[in-house]
């Protein structure tokens, strides 16, 4: 129980400790935060306890420091939804989800033979560079980002154990901080109603809820990346949405550290991340400069931490780029990839078929906001499509394992889509 | 109108629907799960879902050393296994080899685990080089499947045995098949008078010098017992040496010095008196010369010029580049090996 106390209430504090947002955001925020510090401090020899120490006492300072600011600020609220069905919808999945969580072992393979094993070594050596990483034991995807393990040997070093049981609660948290943050914004962007509604879906979505490799109940990174791209996409929404009024100050910085996050969580964060500064340029135009600087420094840093360390078994696709050419037999089977896995009933249901439908229609109802929506997935799944004709493994061996998880990247920007569709009807009803 | 607003509602009722029936069911199998799991401390959740395998790695870690690395040494289909076996045993260090002989390889290399761990998708135990190396040889074929046996004798020397291994593949044993055939025998050399009074069993003593252990085999009437790697099979040892085997009825035997990893197999002759002169033969590399002193006392022998005293029952090797003349009490041979890796043997005459 220790490790639910730990993610309840660290991470949520450390985001609240930099502005004030809702429990979802703080979460998301603050795990990123807490992974992002603590990766700078040690890629600069920092000793990590100290850091956070440091990281901690600032966290406390600066959630007072909001709490108290919050009482006298005279900032209306965001509107909330109450529709209890929605709610309900939602409830149901993320309760049965975290009872699952806190009484089954976890069970599935990239998390417990690299993710949760890295959390692991980073607890117990408590350093990001030391012999867990230099070979003293096997690590085979030795330089995949770690962020998220970060997070997890925070959890493992306060609670003193390194049994994965107390890194449950940061992965079934991380889906619901997902889901609220979805409710929330879109419910700012579109309609309360329809936050509510995708949010529910979202927690529904059995590659989401259920599936043993990359769901809630797995240590894979993909719902992290998931929700940090969501974190990008909604404040480029919200900057996009306030284009011909004042910008707030900091939004700028607050996507530009949604896009450290993905960088520093999983290799398809840089990629992702270049993906947003692009999209990102047409709506923050010069200030995207700020953005670009903080990504920058997170992909160097990214950098001088691998050279230090021993490369593992991983794939390097930016020496493959060259090889693209001589592998453009893979390119039937990368672009038949996405349609097939989008349409497997079993991992999405009638998701992506309803999430196409609905861009036709939000196109009508707020095209530069649907364009921007649509360009985030589409440029993605194109490097996606790219990285499977890349790839030196069997390519439909690559699609099969990695597929579905890709697309769970793109949940946000399609639950966006699905919500500005369902607007037409409503709009055209009011006319 | 109000068709069009029930439009929205009704597809958003539906893709719920196409999410939930697929999600619903498995949620609900998964929560009916961990009901059942609720009960049990939660290792034994562990050992629930992943079987004796989770059982076994439990078991090890505890008696495994906290700071010292272990070797992972697994089978062709183990890998997974072993990435599983690493993740629970972690803060113990682990190296991953595949298979024994990758274990092998990396002797030069003084960072190499000295505990093993064999990892299988079955179990996960801590064991010796030797053992694994057994377990090979005993899951793989004998090289010589049909042996040459010798005429009966009752008492001789094997001038060298060993169960030793080189860079993979090499892998050196001595293959022997002994027969007791005694009653079995029909021909009209021994009467049935004698062959009443033959008592059944044959006992065999195999002495492993320059160490001396014996054990004594028992050998029923007709029966062949036979061994793909005599040494270790007999001594529990993975060394070189030679043997000295007495039999109290004649016995028919054959021993082929084998080299497991190259299939190739050389018969060794079985030794009953001393012998020096080695035929000249083609030397390739490594050629050595072998002095063996099978008796009690000590042998004084010259090679070439030099006068080298062998102690009893010891065996000697020396480097050399021709065949050298030899003579004393003792059994010389010599060994070459060719550039296909092949060793020659060169026996004196008698």
């Amino acid at each position: 129980m220790i490790g639910l106390l730990i993610t309840l209430v660290l991470f949520p504090l450390v985001g609240w400790s930099v502005a004030r947002r809702s429990w979802g955001e703080a979460f998301l925020f603050g795990a990123g935060l807490v992974g992002t510090i603590l990766f700078l401090a040690g890629v600069v020899h920092v000793p990590l306890v100290p850091a956070f120490a440091l990281v901690l006492f600032a966290s406390i300072g600066g959630a007072v420091w909001s709490y108290r600011t919050r009482k006298t600020s005279s900032q209306a609220p965001h509107p909330t939804s109450h529709s209890p069905l929605p709610t309900i919808a939602m409830a149901i999945p993320l309760i049965a989800i975290t009872f699952i969580a806190a009484v089954t072992p976890l069970n599935d393979f990239d998390g417990r033979a690299f993710w949760v094993l890295k959390a692991k070594g980073i607890a117990h050596e408590r350093a990001i560079d030391g012999p867990f990483f230099q070979g003293a034991t096997l690590d085979p995807r030795n330089q995949y980002p770690i962020l998220i393990p970060i997070d997890g040997a925070v959890i493992f070093a306060l609670g003193h154990d390194l049994d994965d049981r107390q890194l449950r609660w940061l992965y079934v948290g991380l889906l619901a901080a997902l889901a609220l943050l979805v409710r929330e914004r879109i419910s700012n962007l579109v309609s309360p109603a329809s936050g509510a509604w995708c949010a529910a879906l979202l927690v529904c979505i059995p590659q989401f809820a259920v599936a043993t490799e990359g769901g809630a109940l797995s240590a894979y990174n993909d719902i992290a990346v998931a929700a940090f791209a969501a974190g990008a996409f909604f404040e480029l929404m919200d900057a996009h949405r306030d284009l011909d009024t004042a910008q707030p100050r900091g939004r700028e910085i607050r996507f530009g550290l949604w896009l450290v996050f993905l960088i520093l969580t999983k290799s398809e964060g840089l990629p992702f991340a270049l993906v947003f500064l692009l999209i990102g340029a047409f709506v923050f135009r010069k200030r995207i400069a700020t953005p670009a600087i903080q990504a920058a420094v997170a992909a160097v840093a990214l950098l001088v931490w691998r050279a230090r360390i021993p490369a593992g078994d991983e794939e390097n696709f930016v020496r493959m780029l060259p090889t693209i050419p001589e592998k453009l037999d893979h390119l039937r089977s990368a672009l038949a990839a996405f349609p097939r896995y989008m349409v497997a009933f079993s991992s999405w249901g009638a998701f992506w078929v309803a999430v196409i439908i609905a861009s036709a229609f939000a196109i009508r109802v707020n095209r530069r906001a649907a364009t921007i929506a649509i360009a985030v997935i589409a440029s993605m799944l194109v490097v996606y499509c790219g990285v499977y004709v890349a790839t030196e493994w069997v390519v439909t061996d690559l699609i099969a394992v990695t597929a579905n998880r890709l697309l769970m990247h793109l949940a946000a920007p399609a639950l966006f889509l699905l919500a500005l569709g369902a607007q037409w009807w409503t709009r055209t009803k009011s006319m | 109108m109000k068709n069009r607003s029930l439009i929205p509602r009704v597809l958003c009722a539906l893709l719920f629907l196409s999410l939930a029936a697929t999600t619903l069911p498995r949620l609900v199998a998964r929560t009916r799960e961990a009901l059942t799991l609720l009960p049990m401390p939660y290792e034994s959740r562990r050992e629930r879902q992943m079987g004796a395998w989770y059982a076994s790695v439990q078991s090890l870690r505890k008696t495994l050393p906290k700071k010292e690395p272990v070797a992972l040494v697994l089978g062709i289909r183990d890998t997974e296994a072993a990435i599983f076996a690493n993740y629970y045993l972690y803060p113990i260090r682990t190296r991953l080899f595949a298979g024994r002989n990758g274990y092998r390889d990396a002797a030069p290399d003084p960072t190499r685990p000295k505990t093993i761990v064999a990892v299988t998708s079955e179990k996960v135990e801590k064991t010796s080089y030797e053992v694994l190396r057994d377990r090979d040889l005993r899951a793989g074929h004998r090289v010589v499947a049909a042996p040459e046996l010798s005429e009966p004798a009752t008492s001789f020397v094997l001038p060298i045995a060993a169960s030793l291994d080189g860079a993979a593949p090499e892998t050196f044993v001595i293959e022997a098949t002994l027969l007791n055939q005694s009653v079995a025998q029909n021909g009209p050399a021994l009467s049935n008078a004698l062959m009443e009074r033959l008592p059944r069993t044959n006992e065999v003593r195999i002495t492993f010098w320059p160490k001396g252990e014996s054990r004594t085999l028992r050998i029923g009437a007709g029966d062949t017992v036979s061994y793909y790697d005599l040494v270790y099979q007999l001594f529990g040892v993975m060394e070189s040496g030679w043997v000295q085997v007495e039999s109290r009825l004649p016995l028919r035997a054959a021993f082929y010095f084998v080299n497991r990893g190259r299939a190739d197999a050389t018969r060794l002759p079985n030794v009953e008196r001393f012998a020096t002169r080695i035929p000249p033969s083609p030397l390739h590399r490594d050629a050595k010369l072998f002095l063996l002193n099978p008796g009690d006392s000590i042998a004084v022998t010259t090679v070439g010029s030099e006068t080298i005293p062998i102690m009893p029952h010891a065996i000697v090797t020396k480097p050399i580049s021709s065949i050298p003349a030899v003579s004393g009490n003792v059994y010389a041979f010599v060994t070459t090996r060719e550039l296909n890796a092949r060793t020659d043997f060169y026996w004196p005459e008698p």
